[in-house]
């Protein structure tokens, strides 16, 4: 590892600390309570993160990623309204294939139209948020107590609720595989520079097609993980995610141009957005700076990272 | 030097806490949780919530949790209202099941929870609303009427797969089922101003026969539509929004015609009322619901001119007060400022 990637590596994890003590200093009695609401409201941004991150590291954009997750949402609330918990398992393995093929249309159609992925995704954005309407009319479904339990539960202590675990392990669960095979060379190879991947030989949209059928998967983990931590489905409620993840993978350190990134920075970066209204409703501050709060920050981390490779380039 | 310095923070931290109890004694720390911002009617229940605040003298802090989110926001911000200290939790729900278990949480606390505007069914809850299929039931039967029974009507809803928004639709849909020769045809304005007023220019640019337009609160949009396209006015069923009482009352002689049903937002500053209540052990029962009027500009002109006020801003619904709920004054909710 270079010194460079030890640094980025590093720096979100070092962030998220600072950000931890400062909030314990201006709300002494932040705790088990308090890390147990930060991972249930992180855990569907942290999965939409990682959908956008692998979409976008092999060079495109995802704007459906929020009706793929309202998707998967009122899917498994749906049918898991009368399920026991043994059949909402096998319900889940079916979602995931659905997000599956979910992001295989939208890898498709990027793929074969060679329509730009912004116009297609929202495209299929649209599609898939009137499909979720159509699924699910109004707010409702439900799953059994020991699935909403798998979240929204506390079997490993106060200090390590559910909900971190399911985050580590579902993002682990999508980037395992493309981190350690061959499929993620081909995902940076074709994001960073399309043309020297072809002519090495790799086949480029195949490679982006195969990044937004993991990112679909993401997806359905991350629409499943909002039926648990709500115990409903809730057709609109994915909207929120598209923009929020692209926020979250720029501030993680994933370059928007494609083949650069990894995913320990937008999972952090989904804590710390979290993690940033809770502090104004500690402070009582008026929250809507909330927003004003997130659009600084990314123009400061991408500043950041701007002089910092300038830094290096100088050196 | 060290042991002095610590000893200092030692007292300075048991003074801070003595000061906490002693506000914490007779003084109440009240939460806000709300989910959709930049709409005036939200705007206006959160100040009324401030105003109400201020007015009782019983409260030392409001929090607002504001923001544009689902029940998975919701939830997170009605846990750090919890964390905050709040000793009552005032939301405007975004869902009427998902948030149960965070409300018996917040109940098992002993913080007093109330649900304004729309309905949650947790038992532990106070419920305070508008009855919302009344709203679109009376307002129904007003533009059915006016229009003689026969004719093509507008459904302007607010957002698809909201509870509100589905209640309304329910009580549209069971007023139209008996009046068989009125055709219906729905659109949606997202309860946005925009978005009114470019799917009203795109109806009447369609050239479609419009006898009657039942809106669901975003009201004056559509007769400044119809203004601008010079097109004779049909009869518009609104909310109790001031800028809309202004042209039923005003723009009457340019042959606007329609009515105003009821929707208080101050049900917010009515829910922190009752929450005050239940605090210092009053009773109360778990659910109230406050059932909507409709003024119309042919026979209550003089209640709709009662009712406007040039000084409130026009996206305001004129009902300011729930009484016996509330007990601010108009120049209180206007500057929205809480303790």
């Amino acid at each position: 590892m270079t010194s460079g990637a030890f640094v980025r590596a590093l720096a979100m994890p070092a962030l998220l600390t600072v950000a931890l003590a400062l909030t314990r200093l201006a709300h002494p009695t932040f705790g088990a309570f308090d890390i147990q609401s930060l991972a249930l409201g992180a855990l569907p941004l942290a999965l939409a993160a990682a959908a956008q991150a692998i979409v976008v590291i092999s060079g495109g954009i995802d704007l459906s990623i929020g009706s793929q997750i309202a998707i998967a949402n009122v899917l498994s609330a749906s049918l898991m309204q009368h399920a026991d918990f043994r059949q909402s398992l096998m319900i889940s393995v079916l979602v995931l294939a659905a997000g599956a093929g979910l992001g295989l249309v939208n890898g498709v159609v990027v793929a074969l139209s060679r329509i730009p992925d912004v116009v297609a995704t929202l495209t299929t954005g649209f599609i898939f948020g009137g499909g979720a309407l159509l699924i699910l009319e109004r707010p409702g479904g439900g799953a059994p107590a020991a699935y909403l339990n798998l979240a929204a539960g506390q079997d490993f202590g106060p200090w390590l609720p559910n909900g971190l675990i399911v985050m580590i392990l579902g993002v682990a669960a999508v980037w395992a595989p493309i981190r350690l095979t061959r499929i993620g060379l081909l995902i940076y190879a074709a994001g960073s520079d399309p043309i020297a991947a072809f002519r090495s030989g790799v086949d480029v949209r195949a490679a982006r097609t195969i990044a937004y059928l993991f990112s679909g998967i993401a997806c359905a983990i991350g629409g499943m993980a909002l039926t648990m931590t709500t115990g409903i489905g809730a057709p609109l409620a994915g909207a929120y995610y598209t923009l929020s993840s692209v926020a979250a993978i720029v501030i993680g350190g994933v370059s928007l141009t494609g083949g650069r990134g990894g995913m320990v920075g937008p999972v952090v970066a989904a804590l710390l957005l979290t993690l940033a209204p809770m502090d104004l409703v500690f402070l009582g501050i008026d929250p809507n700076y909330g927003q004003v709060i997130q659009g600084a920050l990314i123009v400061l981390v991408v500043m950041a990272a701007g002089f910092y490779a300038y830094w290096r380039e100088r050196k | 030097m060290k042991s002095c310095y610590l000893s200092g923070a030692a007292s300075a931290v048991v003074l801070l806490a003595m000061a906490g109890s002693a506000a914490a004694a007779d003084k109440y720390v009240v939460g806000v949780s709300n989910t959709l911002i930049g709409n005036g009617w939200r705007e206006e229940m959160i100040c009324s919530i401030k105003a109400e605040a201020e007015a009782s003298g019983l409260v030392s802090k409001v929090i607002v949790a504001n923001r544009n989110g689902g029940p998975s926001e919701q939830i997170a911000d009605i846990r750090n209202l919890i964390s905050a200290g709040a000793n009552a939790i005032i939301i405007n729900p975004s869902d009427r099941e998902a948030l149960n278990p965070v409300i018996k949480q917040a109940a098992e606390r002993g913080i007093v929870v109330v649900a304004v505007d729309q309905a949650v069914t947790a038992p532990e809850a106070y419920v305070l609303t508008n009855d919302q299929v009344d709203y679109a039931k009376i307002g129904a039967k007003w533009l059915f009427d006016k229009i003689g029974g026969k004719g093509s009507v507008i459904e302007m809803r607010g957002i698809d797969g909201v509870p509100a928004d589905a209640d309304r639709h329910q009580g549209f849909t069971e007023v139209a089922k008996m009046y068989p020769d009125i055709k219906v045809t729905t659109v949606f304005s997202g309860w946005a101003l925009n978005k009114t007023a470019q799917v009203t220019k795109d109806l009447l640019a369609s050239g479609k026969e419009i006898d009657g337009v039942w809106t669901s609160g975003i009201d004056s949009t559509v007769i400044d539509a119809y203004k601008t396209a010079g097109k004779k006015y049909a009869p518009v069923v609104g909310a109790d929004n001031n800028g809309f009482i202004g042209q039923l009352i005003n723009m009457k002689g340019d042959g606007v015609s329609g009515a105003a049903v009821s929707n208080p937002p101050a049900v917010g500053g009515a829910g922190l009322g009752l929450a005050l209540d239940v605090l210092q052990k009053k009773e109360h029962p778990h659910v109230v619901k406050i059932t909507p009027t409709i003024w119309d500009n042919d026979k209550e002109m003089d209640k709709l001119k009662a009712a406007y006020n040039p000084k409130l801003d026009p996206f305001y619904s004129v009902a300011i007060n729930v009484p016996p709920y509330t007990h601010y004054t108009l120049d209180q909710i206007i500057a929205c400022k809480g303790p």
